[in-house]
């Protein structure tokens, strides 16, 4: 083993640990902002998963995307939301815990069962290093060329559909005359039912 | 590779259509901006004029030479043609059932057209996604603007509701289908196009891998959320409820028709090494969908609700041709959907206009409704007739095709499942028919009493009229008249390559089995 394999490992070793120790601590903890903050950490040593692997660029764009992007969001979310309640502790809630890690174990060992028998067919090429951008670049103007202008047309579409769900409602007064208007503006026409739970399936 | 060169390569003449649906798009976006609320009065019929000409693009696809394109992202065969061709046409005519509904609830309509626009475009993109990437991109742009035209009514807490129940468990599925498409790309050694993954994919003695059994039961579990097949349909009643009722129109066909052309293009290009494993996933989903559908549709009171399990319900009729997998199946699988577009959408467009005049959809309040408002009635009731499969209407033809496909491929079990089953549909369907129209005048419900004189001059009312008339005539006249519609799916199903060649696979498999005959037969021969 050469001083390079040894760094590897340790770096694998260290990055797994921290991975998997910050991800059990987004589930298992109570106080959502620690959660937040422990998931950033989740995509961190992802990211430094990545460089091991030899892709900087997917690195770079993790740490852009879901630290700097998601996360930020997570955290702007909580804070708007920013409300206090007590949680009533369950009776009996060790069930469906118990349930819960009972059905995440047994995905485990499927998956692990999958990965471990599966013929995997290992790509042959030479891994590109520090010029996958440009490479990404030519695919992104050839053979991926539809999806790439699609999802402009699917951001554009957020965009609009954010600003439809976020802007303040206003009616225009010849609108809000009539009367019948005034009652069921921005909702839907039919009335909610009264029974509500006796036909509910 | 030179500019000139790609650009030739591309062949982006394919698509075309969805070009003009964008374009439609983008004006209808740009003309709101400058013009402002009075936009309202064109943009619907901007809308359907660009999808209209999507269609006739379409039409003039039909024969082309080359149908993959942009370096085999795109496959514009004759099934995609065809399933595009729906999409579009099941958003003309919601957008002609929507412009009143929109109006009376005061919302901004031109924001409503661009969303639902860009639906289509990912229906549309979807239906002919040849790619792993190209089909996730595509079914997302269908995804996410379903979640925002699901919460457009935005003061209404059943509608918020809907849109984060949709929102949540849409954005679960995914998930769940980008881990198996993972999966498929990890199997193939990193290839993306669904044509050359089958031929990748290493199976060690002819067994099927795990991993390709895993990769088949995510992607299923993202495709039947999707088209709304039990166990994966907790959504749809409350989506339905919930959601704007054209919205709903929509969902039940635009969106489960893109989920269908998905269905086929994965199912049979990806996983031919374990078709077996599919077929049988997907008939214990059709089974489950028809029974269970057809089943709680009876107990509804409320008519979206009922509704919604009456296309829980076809969905799993539909799954039928898709299960037996013969020329047949796929046709009428085809002939099944363009049926289902006209019945169900003048369906939706009935409840649209009792709700907007009486404001509500309880199926009690519909009694006696024969009295006041004809032409509502005959509408809904010859829709509501067609959906159960009652002779003259095309929706009888649509069934018998299907059960004949499935009878004839020897699925007899489905098809009993599915004669039962419609059998029960028939009783929902008529209850609803007989109480608007048998019920003497003294039973007449509250609403009905109240019914507001008909007025067909209010804005928004005159295209609400003639997408019912337009259902009202395809529904009643589709199954008499239906040759043109059956050379239309059987030729579809005929001219798509990669069908043909999985059915000359199959009929290579039945034929397998029996290697001893084979030997046999020279040894036969002579003694005769």
């Amino acid at each position: 083993m050469t001083l390079a394999d040894g760094v590897q490992i340790v770096s694998f070793v260290v990055l797994a640990v921290m991975m998997i120790g910050a991800a059990l601590g987004v589930v298992l903890l109570n106080n959502i902002v620690y959660s937040a903050f422990l998931l950033a950490l989740v995509f961190i040593s992802i990211s430094g998963m990545y460089i091991l692997l030899n892709a900087s660029f997917v690195a770079a764009a993790q740490v852009l995307i879901y630290v700097g992007a998601v996360n930020v969001l997570i955290l702007f979310g909580i804070m708007l939301v920013n409300k206090r309640q007590a949680f009533v502790p369950v009776r009996n809630a060790w069930i469906s815990k118990a349930t819960t890690a009972a059905v995440c174990v047994g995905l485990f060992a499927l998956l692990s069962t999958m990965v471990l028998a599966t013929p995997w067919s290992v790509s042959t090429a030479i891994p590109i290093g520090d010029t996958a951008l440009v490479e990404i670049g030519k695919h992104f103007f050839s053979d991926y060329l539809l999806p790439f202008e699609l999802a402009s047309v699917l951001l554009l579409m957020a965009l609009i559909g954010a600003v439809v769900l976020a802007r303040r409602d206003y009616l225009p007064d010849e609108l809000l005359a009539q009367e019948e208007m005034r009652k069921t503006a921005l909702t839907l026409p039919e009335r909610p039912r009264e029974l509500i739970s006796g036909s509910r399936k | 590779m030179d500019f000139a060169n790609l650009a030739a390569q591309l062949n982006a003449g394919t698509i075309l259509p969805e070009g003009i649906v964008l374009i439609t798009l983008i004006i209808v976006l740009v003309g709101d901006l400058i013009v402002g609320r009075s936009s309202s009065r064109w943009t619907p019929y901007v809308t359907i004029a660009g999808l209209l000409a999507a269609i006739v693009a379409l039409y003039f696809q039909w024969n082309a030479m080359e149908p993959v394109a942009f370096l085999g992202a795109f496959n514009s065969d004759a099934l995609s043609i065809v399933f595009r061709g729906i999409i579009a046409l099941s958003a003309a005519v919601t957008t002609l059932i929507t412009v009143r509904y929109v109006e009376q609830s005061g919302t901004p309509l031109a924001e409503f057209l661009v969303i639902l626009l860009t639906a289509t475009l990912g229906g549309m993109f979807l239906s002919g996604a040849d790619e792993l990437v190209m089909v996730f991109v595509s079914l997302e742009t269908l995804s996410i603007s379903s979640y925002l035209l699901t919460g457009y009514m935005k003061r209404d807490p059943r509608s918020n509701e809907a849109a984060l129940k949709y929102l949540l468990i849409g954005a679960a599925s995914s998930a769940i289908f980008l881990y198996g498409v993972s999966l498929l790309y990890g199997l193939s050694g990193g290839e993306t196009r669904l044509s050359t993954i089958a031929a990748n994919i290493v199976s060690s003695a002819g067994e099927p891998s795990l991993g390709a059994v895993i990769a088949l039961v995510f992607v299923i579990a993202g495709i039947a959320f999707k088209i709304a097949a039990v166990p994966f349909h907790q959504w749809t009643p409350d989506v339905y409820e919930g959601s704007p009722t054209p919205v709903v129109a929509f969902l039940s066909v635009g969106s489960k028709a893109a989920g269908f052309a998905l269905a086929i293009r994965l199912l049979v290009n990806a996983f031919p090494m374990i078709s077996e494993q599919w077929h049988f996933v997907l008939t214990a989903l059709a089974i489950l969908s028809m029974v269970l559908g057809n089943v709680v549709a009876l107990a509804q009171t409320s008519m979206k609700r009922m509704l919604a399990y009456s296309s829980i319900a076809q969905a799993g009729f539909v799954m039928i041709g898709l299960v037996i997998g013969t020329e047949a199946g796929y046709a009428s699988m085809v002939f099944y959907l363009l049926v289902y577009l006209f019945m169900n959408l003048g369906g939706f467009a009935c409840v649209i206009l009792f709700s907007l005049r009486t404001g509500t959809d309880e199926i009690s309040e519909y009694s006696g409704l024969y009295q006041k408002d004809p032409l509502l009635t005959l509408c809904l009731s010859i829709c509501l007739l067609s959906l159960g499969g009652i002779p003259p209407l095309a929706g009888f033809f649509g069934k018998i095709y299907l059960f004949w496909a499935g009878w004839q491929a020897g699925a007899y079990g489905l098809v009993l499942v599915g004669l039962l089953t419609s059998v029960v549909s028939i009783y929902y369907y008529i209850r609803v028919v007989k109480m608007m129209v048998v019920k003497e005048p003294e039973e007449m419900s509250e609403a009905v009493k109240n019914y507001p004189e008909i007025r067909w001059n209010l804005p928004g009312m005159r295209p609400l009229q003639v997408g019912l008339v337009i259902c009202l005539v395809a529904t009643s006249l589709a199954g008499i008249l239906s040759n043109p519609l059956f050379t239309l799916a059987n030729s579809s199903v005929a001219r798509t390559p990669m069908l043909q060649s999985s059915l000359v696979a199959a009929k290579r498999v039945v034929t397998a089995p029996h290697p001893a005959n084979l030997a046999q037969q020279p040894v036969d021969v002579p003694q005769l």
